[in-house]
């Protein structure tokens, strides 16, 4: 294979061609906005709610600045790949973030209409963070690049 | 869209990593296009026209002709 090209396998844990700088270039941006959303909406809400709207709202400003500074990286990565390659990464990102949007949507819905309440009992059931986004994403990607990978071999 | 590409890659006795190394592409595509999943874009398929200084016509062949 040629090494200038980016290839999809040097993102995905566990396969031969992975690479932790490669993944970190990719997905660092990304990761980072994870690990803010796990201290501020799931760790430490408590404590992130109780701050001052201003800071608030700086923690959630940084999370989705991070998550533009990511866009900017894999288009970069995909930009990169030879035509085929870059075919099945487009068709699976799009469908893994359709999928995500299509997911905490109805989620959403469902939990404003009590739905979880009824089912599990009182409690938190919003997935709407970008912890959440981020867990999706990765199951969505992973699933729909093997399933669209599959079609050209 | 049919075509010769493994013939002719077998006649230079080229393994499809040298292909994909000479055209710029990764193997997979090279299996891909050799197994009719996948037809190449218009300056790929020029690239391998001029590799193998062959015709684009006498590389790939419509189905049904």
């Amino acid at each position: 294979m040629n090494n200038k090209l980016s290839f999809p396998d040097e993102i995905a844990f566990g396969r031969k061609e992975y690479s932790w700088r490669r993944d970190w270039q990719v997905n660092g941006w990304l990761i980072f906005a994870t690990i803010i959303s796990a201290l501020a909406d799931i760790m430490f809400p408590h404590i992130v709610s109780k701050w001052p709207a201003h800071w608030q709202a700086i923690v959630v400003l940084v999370q989705f600045l991070a998550i533009s500074l990511w866009a900017r990286s894999l288009v970069r990565w995909i930009r990169g790949m030879d035509e085929l390659q870059r075919r099945i990464t487009v068709s699976a990102v799009l469908f893994a973030v359709s999928a995500t949007f299509f997911l905490i949507m109805l989620w959403h819905r469902l939990n404003a209409a009590g739905l979880f309440q009824a089912l599990f009992g009182p409690g938190h059931w919003n997935i709407g963070t970008v912890c959440h986004a981020y867990l999706l994403l990765t199951i969505f990607y992973f699933s729909s690049h093997t399933f669209f990978t599959r079609r050209y071999q | 869209m049919k075509n010769r590409l493994r013939e002719l890659r077998a006649a230079k006795e080229w393994s499809q990593s040298d292909l994909a190394d000479k055209l710029g592409v990764s193997r997979q595509t090279i299996n891909a296009i050799e197994t009719e999943k996948y037809d190449p874009s218009l300056p790929l398929a020029f690239k391998m026209a001029r590799l193998f200084k062959q015709p684009i016509e006498d590389i790939f062949e419509e189905n049904g002709k």
